[in-house]
């Protein structure tokens, strides 16, 4: 399932699109470009923002896609392969520009959580992390929610009682 | 949460000398005002691995200064206690300290920690 409206006026994520309409308070400048000299905020950083943010939301399980957790799962355990922030860019793709962000999530949602109040609350959360810590203006945030996670599956204190044959 | 750093605790450069060697100089004292500054959390080499002076017997990295026409560059680690724009605003300020009004090119290029890192 695909929850990915942005903003009520974002359709898609080319840097054309402008949509002045999505944020509540107007983000700090970062500086004065001209006389004071540049600032640069990485791209890495807004990811990593970002990824803190979607997961401090009780209801998200993890993020990434298959193939992103997969290569996540892998990336951890390689020595120096992003020991502290893998984790938390997994799922997590940003596009930043001079003033304005914008972000895609795939998270893994609980099982019983309401996907669509949890990536209104990941969206509200996510935007304010990044344009507070960045002061970057957020565009838009899509969520890709592509599993949910059911609490049972993974226990692994009880071993299946399917063991026993049901018939002897 | 902190004041305002602690730029001025600093003296300022010399008086300009030999332009190279100066702006070694510059470079190391730069390098420890920033290191200070709240919420940073380490200098980093940059995007590209090229913010570094080279100085007799070793390296800086993270600060470079350049020729007197160009920028002065400082890339940074920051902790996720503050927001980015203040640190960097703090860090402008401990950089003209000592260099006066010479444009600085600021390169956040990584974060570390959650956000009550200081």
């Amino acid at each position: 399932m695909t929850e990915s409206a942005g903003t009520p006026n974002a359709t898609v994520a080319t840097p054309t699109v402008t949509t002045s309409t999505v944020t509540a308070s107007s983000p700090a400048r970062l500086a004065d470009d001209t006389a004071a000299g540049k600032t640069t905020i990485a791209a890495s950083v807004v990811q990593k923002i970002a990824g803190i943010a979607a997961r401090e939301i009780s209801g998200v399980h993890s993020m990434g896609g298959g193939v992103s957790r997969a290569f996540g799962a892998i990336r951890e355990r390689i020595p120096g392969g992003g020991s502290t922030g893998a984790t938390n860019v997994a799922g997590v793709a940003v596009e930043v520009g001079e003033k304005q962000a914008a972000v895609d999530l795939d998270i893994v949602v609980e099982y019983g959580a309401s996907i669509v109040e949890l990536a209104r609350a990941v969206r509200r959360n996510v935007i304010t992390a990044v344009e507070r810590m960045t002061g970057l203006e957020v565009i838009e945030v899509n969520i890709a929610v592509n599993d949910i996670h059911l609490p049972e599956l993974d226990g692994g204190d009880e071993p299946p009682a399917v063991a026993t044959a049901r018939v002897e | 949460m902190h004041p305002q750093g602690e730029p001025a605790a600093v003296p300022a450069a010399d008086p300009p000398g030999d332009p190279a060697g100066d702006a070694a100089a510059v470079a190391a004292q730069l390098a420890a005002l920033i290191e200070r500054v709240p919420g940073v959390a380490a200098l980093h080499a940059g995007t590209y691995g090229d913010v570094r002076t080279y100085l007799p017997g070793g390296r800086l990295t993270g600060v470079r200064v350049g020729q007197p026409d160009e920028p002065v560059e400082v890339a940074l680690v920051l902790g996720l206690g503050r927001p980015i724009p203040a640190v960097v605003a703090d860090v402008r300020k401990a950089v003209a300290t000592v260099c006066g009004d010479r444009p600085v090119d600021v390169t956040v290029a990584d974060v570390i920690g959650t956000w009550d890192t200081p």
